[in-house]
């Protein structure tokens, strides 16, 4: 777009390309914004230099893998192996996805495609609300609320599919169940909100030709809008699960903290984020144990980091689009 | 005939299936808000009054405890902060992501990050906010607008990435037909583009205030809990997720009552927030 | 047509919070050296609600505020170390690798009242009352007795009429000074207890459910029929919760009150800079869970890098706590301190100094 000027007008103003003055805007906003783009990759560079430096006593003692991997939180004994805690997020993050995803975005589905006009900004509004309900809150109502509700539901299905794996035995009340459930109920706003906003930017021509053809409004809608919206949807639960893993006061207030690997759905656990929000109170006068909470904070961004390329994987692997959809926003080429 | 009318019987209760699982799906999302909400109202209405909104907590355990005043006006000025600063740099970033970066190496990067970013406990942030501003003692120990950078950290890469995933579904030929009536790039970005994309972003940008206005782990070591109302950033400011987390877990049931009631509070501000903002939105989207 | 409506509602809505901001009210006659200003402390949860109660009646006396900030008593002593807050709280005295971390100056513990906690629980027909010694308690924490009818708890109380139900014990899920003190008393009675789990502020429990904070532990046996916990003093007495009394060091069964409370600090050999326990105390009246809170101040604030003023209105506060303070706290349901340990702590006040000169005291 930006050529040289040929120096042809029409009535005083160049007709082919622009002055060199008159693109000095464009540069200025593009290597402006791609400043700002670096200096918030710099930033994340230092976050997580400062907390590594911090963490360094936690993993000098006990080795990464050492600490990461070993199956041992004793806070009395100064002992700090995080794998509890690991297995715990990464339970309660499953358990939120496997639940909260589907129905966020049913939601969705339901919202911009079937509801009848008039009520879809209403239903939307009144799902996002549930964004607006504080952590704490999501956490006091599961434990005074949810557990006891749900505890002889529970119980019954844990006696019933004692056969199954991770299911049996008592059912103590706060489990890793009821935070997945939780931390479900709290991803659906943000994962259906995008979601929502993906599924209405499928092009209407696409939508009618599909219907044109004789399609149901499902089948229009498998074959139009879910194709095209797919990695636009998986962005959505990416942030779902960022919130889910990363969610620190709903969880400690309702999974139990019991810093060992439950042996089944029903049993108490523990995440990493819970562990730093109970610990760094108390914690913060003792080096080893603060650099040890840090590093529980690292583990979970490296943890984060994992997910996230296993993600973009499966997306970029998927089949080849057009430009200009959602998959650039997963860098993938051409 | 019957061949063909039986597949059409069949993808017609397919159609039925599927809408109904859409709808009971929807339904699953709307009951636990509804309990939540019901909860949240028993328990918090009680606390609501004239006083509750205009005295500030006193601390005091036989007079008179005081209402909330404090907190509301430290949210507000917490997350107005924390969202002036996120919100411009989110966006910023992912224009630059989207229409200059692309694919390229240091794009692809960023992104990554980003994403990574959106799954950092709340209470890191605030950790790392009180290790590099509060005990390095740049600008006085705790202070409010330390709050709301640490909130300002954790709503980024919410709103970078709501607006990226937006701003891609944006059609090229958009983008080409203001590029070939002669506009410069950033026209049409600023003209074309984000107007187009300006209800998901809006989007995205509540979402991460309504996160960043419930979160109260990076407050506590930042902003602290104080009980005075105060416009001064540069102070200990009170917020109400702090207040709650004080008041929650006192033995005095009024007390107990009283962060219910400041639960509610937040939830109705934000609500109300959240609505202004995107009628507002609506009225400036070009659809 | 709308939209020129909604400017000015927008402009409505900013202006609530000055109209609302614009409206409060002050009080006045206040007493005292550097009055007005602000100080911040940290630390223990636990004096929260008593300390939260004096700031207000120390304002309306001095009109100083006082903010502090319940992080835990870990937090404290670290805020105290990094000198973020002109004051910390601890519910346990600093250790010695602690004390040594400060180099800002010579910390002051200042004890303030003293609480306990109580070995709280829910079992159907049964009142008040129910005796409990140190290693019953101990197995019962370690998961080794597990029903209610267990003879040893029959053995301690032979008239009550014990059921069958299994006993679920309930702790804290977050780090705590009362955990440190139950573990304390815990480990003092079963060395079992102590080479397996050890006193501490977290410990990795054999058994039970986790709750975060005494809220929690006390909705968790609310909730649950036979369920046993350990909740402080304070807030159990204040929701009437069903305590247990528990055997002291003399072999009396004493139920947890503020005068059992106190009487644990009554003729304590306290060492000279004041970082004691009271767990276990040897007084015959004692409760045996119980222990001071304490301020913690640097002997010299200004030299520490505080303002004159800001040492003299903590000085002020500390004062106000040592003084009316106390009688104060046993409505709140918190221990006053004991006369010998109140004079050692009025003494230690009255060393403060800023800058090399001792500080004014205030009485109020």
């Amino acid at each position: 777009m930006e050529s040289a000027s040929i120096g042809a007008t029409y009535g005083g103003r160049p007709v082919i390309g622009r002055p060199p003055l008159a693109r000095l805007p464009d540069r200025l906003v593009k290597w402006g914004l791609a400043a700002l783009s670096v200096g918030i990759l710099l930033l994340i560079g230092f976050f997580f230099v400062r907390l590594y430096i911090e963490a360094r006593p936690a993993f000098e003692k006990f080795g990464f893998f050492g600490f990461t991997f070993t199956n041992n939180w004793d806070v009395h004994a100064a002992h700090f192996g995080a794998l509890p805690l690991l297995v715990g997020t990464l339970i309660t993050a499953g358990v939120a996805l496997v639940i909260g995803v589907p129905v966020a975005v049913a939601t969705a589905l339901f919202t911009t495609e079937f509801c009848p006009r008039r009520f879809r900004g209403p239903l939307a509004a009144t799902v996002d609300l549930l964004a607006a309900v504080p952590s704490v809150v999501y956490g006091l109502w599961g434990f005074f609320v949810l557990i006891p509700k749900l505890r002889p539901a529970e119980q019954w299905f844990s006696d019933k599919f004692a056969f199954l794996p991770f299911v049996g035995g008592h059912v103590a009340g706060p489990s890793y169940f009821i935070a997945g459930l939780v931390l479900a109920i709290m991803i659906i706003p943000i994962v259906s909100a995008i979601t929502r906003e993906v599924i209405s930017t499928v092009p209407t021509d696409q939508k009618e030709a599909a219907l044109a053809l004789g399609a149901t409004r499902w089948e229009m809608i498998r074959m139009a809008v879910l194709p095209y919206s797919r990695a636009g949807i998986t962005g959505a639960a990416m942030l779902g699960l960022g919130r889910a893993m990363g969610e620190t006061i709903a969880a400690t207030i309702v999974i139990g903290n019991a810093p060992v690997i439950g042996k089944s759905l029903f049993d108490q656990g523990y995440t990493l984020a819970a562990v730093i929000a109970n610990e760094f109170g108390e914690a913060a006068a003792d080096p080893l144990h603060r650099a040890a909470l840090i590093a529980a904070g690292l583990v979970l961004f490296v943890m984060t980091l994992i997910v996230n390329a296993v993600a973009r994987g499966i997306i970029v692997r998927g089949p080849a689009r057009e430009r200009g959809t959602a998959s650039e926003a997963f860098g993938a080429t051409g | 005939m019957t061949a063909i009318a039986a597949i059409a019987t069949r993808r017609r209760r397919q159609d039925r299936v599927a809408r109904g699982l859409l709808a009971l799906g929807t339904m699953l999302a709307l009951i636990p808000l509804a309990l939540i909400l019901y909860y949240l109202i028993v328990k918090g209405i009680g606390a609501w009054s004239w006083s509750f909104f205009t005295t500030d907590p006193t601390g005091s355990f036989f007079g008179d405890p005081g209402g909330i005043k404090s907190a509301i006006l430290g949210t507000i000025e917490i997350v107005g902060l924390a969202t002036a600063l996120a919100a411009p740099v989110g966006i910023g970033v992912a224009i630059w992501l989207v229409e200059y970066g692309k694919s390229n190496p240091v794009a692809t990067a960023v992104r990554y990050f980003i994403d990574v970013m959106t799954g950092v406990p709340s209470i890191v942030f605030g950790l790392f906010i009180y290790i590099t501003l509060v005990l390095s003692g740049i600008g006085g120990t705790f202070a409010g607008w330390k709050g709301a950078v640490a909130l300002a950290l954790l709503a980024l890469p919410i709103v970078t990435r709501s607006a990226e995933v937006v701003l891609v579904l944006v059609p090229d030929t958009l983008r080409e037909a203001g590029l070939a009536l002669g506009a410069p790039r950033w026209k049409v970005i600023t003209r074309v583009v984000l107007p187009a994309a300006l209800p998901g972003i809006v989007t995205g940008v509540l979402l991460a205030v309504a996160r960043a206005a419930g979160e109260t782990a990076p407050l506590i070591f930042t902003a602290t809990i104080v009980k005075t109302s105060s416009f001064d950033l540069g102070a200990p400011m009170n917020s109400l997720p702090a207040q709650i987390f004080s008041d929650v877990g006192q033995a005095q049931d009024r007390l107990v009552t009283r962060a219910w009631g400041a639960a509610l509070t937040l939830v109705a501000l934000i609500f109300l927030f959240t609505t202004l903002a995107r009628l507002f939105a609506r009225r400036s989207a070009v659809r | 047509m709308r939209s020129r409506l909604l400017i000015p509602l927008l402009m409505l809505l900013a202006a609530i919070p000055v109209i609302v901001a614009a409206c409060g009210s002050s009080s006045n006659n206040k007493t005292g050296p550097a009055q007005g200003g602000t100080i911040s402390g940290a630390g223990a949860t636990f004096p929260q609600p008593v300390y939260d109660e004096w700031a207000s009646k120390f304002k309306d006396k001095s009109g100083t505020t006082v903010n502090y900030n319940p992080i835990g008593s870990g937090g404290g002593i670290a805020q105290f170390t990094a000198n973020t807050v002109d004051f910390g709280a601890t519910d346990s005295a600093m250790k010695d690798s602690e004390v040594a971390a400060v180099k800002k100056g010579t910390p002051v513990h200042v004890p303030t009242v003293f609480g306990a906690i109580t070995i709280s629980y829910n079992v159907s027909g049964v009142q008040k009352g129910l005796k409990l010694d140190g290693p019953t308690a101990a197995n019962i924490f370690l998961g080794k007795i597990t029903k209610w009818n267990d003879s040893a708890i029959k053995t301690l109380n032979p008239g009550v009429s014990l059921p069958s139900t299994a006993i679920t014990v309930v702790h804290r899920s977050d780090e705590s000074g009362t955990t440190k003190l139950f573990t304390t008393f815990l480990s003092d009675y079963s060395p079992t207890w102590a080479s397996q789990v050890g006193a501490d502020k977290t410990v990795k429990w054999p058994t039970g459910t986790g709750a975060a904070k005494n809220a929690g532990v006390a909705g968790a046996i609310k909730q649950t029929d036979g369920a046993i916990g350990y909740v402080e003093q304070a807030y159990a007495l204040q929701n009437n919760f069903t305590t247990a009394d528990v055997k002291n060091k003399s072999g009396k069964y004493v139920a947890p009150s503020l005068q059992s409370t106190s009487a644990a600090g009554q003729g304590l050999k306290v060492p000279a800079d004041l970082r004691f326990s009271a767990i276990n105390s040897p007084n015959p009246n004692a409760y045996p869970i119980a222990s001071a809170t304490f301020l913690l101040v640097y002997q010299d604030m200004c030299k520490a890098g505080k303002s004159n003023d800001t040492a003299q209105r903590v000085a002020n506060w500390l004062n106000y706590a040592l003084g009316p303070g106390q009688q104060v706290a046993p409505q709140l349901q918190y221990a006053p301190l004991p006369a010998n340990i109140l004079s050692q702590a009025q003494a230690k006040v009255d060393a403060l100094t800023c800058n090399g000169t001792k500080l004014q005291k205030a009485s109020y």
